[in-house]
């Protein structure tokens, strides 16, 4: 195996570089963390929880606006991180494809086939030289009507993995790290216990009290498959919930 | 290929008369997980190390071990996004042979099909090779098959070989222990020593996946059926 010289175009486009490594996927990962933002998804006995931070950069923004939780359809959710416009344009393309999925064969998309196609469009934007990958990571929860709640995750290299637990953003390794050492010990949570673990591990990671107006979570559970949104109010419960047993 | 896009090749010749890139997508494949084939005398085994970075990975969301039809199955060493790619055309391919002559393909008849998509890959405007080799086995006409194909659209047909990570050693090991009379069985148990020879830590039902093609077709083993033949070798 000889060790040619690149042409000095594999860091540009989605080619190979001498060691094998396509430069562009790798850089679109590190374009995640432009977002600052750190998010992830639990999946509990019998519910799947996503949740990540708000930040509003500008008091005059509208807070309502600004959101990274996404309804791809009734009852799949996902939570974006990453470049917006790029968070944006996929979550298009998702709901895109599900709608597509539900004309075509009748009936609602589960979320590992969608998972799965957004994945196998990422790939090819790591396969052609005129699309660049897309910057960010789409974390997906929905119920499965055969295997119950389910968390999935796919990434700018076009790999798709079903998860107990996962992070995305710019203190994925710690919370991970995090999240491990938790589905060690315990993993049939309840709809409560996996809100508040998911709270515990981001505030431990990112060492912040939140507010309830400074978190986002989504949740869908086996009796309501319906991708839901918590208001503040019910965030707040949960706060509360978490400082008494502190 | 190229739609919109590039109309030119990005993989083309050095001046020593060589394509790089394809080399660098064997490197790619060389980094991968190390993946195992063996041609017994009623069937074929394949073998791969499937070991996922963190515990809170869900291993049976994703298989690398997956059927192409009822008798033909495929693993691979490299890039899995791009596995998936050629994983989705094998199976139309085999649909599409089905169509027109209503019979099963045969094995080289896909692997030839299969390959020609990999090199076209390597012509096309503006897109760079696949970084997986496939490890492709089949049974048609009461005898087994296993053909590997390359990042450049070339296919070999093997008695036994190594993929992946220090697949050198993988098939010095393979050279010694290979026989014309192995049996299924035995296949199989020679391929997770096989992979056991650079596997890193534990080896258990839930790091490897065996997939098997004999007569009566392709199937997965399931995780109970890989912790017997682990417990046999320990």
């Amino acid at each position: 195996m000889s060790r040619g010289s690149s042409a000095g175009f594999d860091r540009h486009i989605t080619i190979f570089s001498p060691e094998g490594r396509l430069y562009q996927v790798e850089y679109a990962f590190k374009a995640i963390n432009q977002g600052g933002l750190t998010s992830l998804a639990i999946r509990g006995q019998d519910c799947a929880v996503v949740i990540t931070q708000k930040k509003v950069p500008d008091k005059l923004l509208d807070a309502s606006t600004v959101t990274h939780l996404f309804k791809i359809t009734e009852n799949i959710g996902c939570v974006m991180s990453g470049m917006t416009a790029d968070s944006k344009s996929q979550v298009q393309r998702a709901r895109y494809e599900a709608a597509n999925w539900k004309y075509k064969y009748g009936y609602e998309i589960p979320v590992d086939m969608l998972c799965k196609r957004m994945a196998d469009i990422s790939q090819v934007y790591t396969q052609n030289a005129e699309m660049r990958p897309l910057g960010c990571c789409m974390i997906v929860i929905g119920v499965d009507e055969e295997c119950g709640p389910q968390v999935y995750k796919c990434d700018p290299a076009g790999y798709y993995c079903g998860f107990k637990a996962t992070a995305a953003g710019v203190k994925q390794t710690e919370a991970t790290s995090f999240l491990e050492k938790k589905v060690k010990k315990k993993l049939d949570w309840t709809f409560a216990q996996t809100i508040e673990t998911a709270i515990t591990c981001l505030s431990t990671v990112l060492s912040i009290d939140f507010k309830p107006t400074e978190l986002e979570i989504g949740v869908i559970t086996t009796e309501d498959p319906k991708f839901r949104i918590l208001t503040e109010s019910e965030i707040d419960v949960h706060l509360v919930s978490l400082s008494e047993r502190e | 290929m190229a739609e919109r896009g590039y109309s030119f090749s990005l993989t083309t010749f050095s001046p020593s008369g060589k394509l790089v890139q394809i080399e660098y997508a064997l490197s790619a494949v060389a980094a991968g997980a190390p993946s195992v084939g063996i041609k017994a005398s009623n069937g074929v085994v394949l073998a791969t190390e499937k070991k996922q970075k963190s515990i809170l990975y869900d291993e049976t969301s994703v298989h690398k071990v997956e059927p192409i039809t009822k008798h033909i199955g495929m693993v691979y060493s490299g890039m899995g996004p791009d596995y998936r790619v050629l994983l989705k055309k094998a199976r139309k391919l085999a649909q599409q042979y089905f169509l027109v002559y209503q019979e099963p393909i045969p094995t080289a008849q896909l692997v030839q099909r299969i390959s020609s998509v990999m090199q076209e890959y390597t012509q096309s405007g503006g897109v760079r090779p696949f970084g997986v080799s496939l490890l492709i086995a089949g049974w048609d006409d009461a005898c087994p098959f296993l053909f590997q194909s390359d990042p450049s659209g070339a296919y070999f047909a093997w008695k036994a070989t190594a993929m992946g990570k220090n697949y050198m050693s993988g098939k010095t090991f393979l050279e010694k222990r290979y026989n014309m009379d192995l049996e299924v069985d035995d296949a199989i148990h020679t391929a997770i020593l096989t992979l056991k020879e650079s596997f890193e830590g534990q080896m258990t039902e839930d790091n490897i996946e065996v997939g098997i093609c004999t007569e009566t077709g392709f199937r997965r083993l399931t995780t109970a059926e890989v912790k017997d033949y682990l417990a046999a070798i320990v």
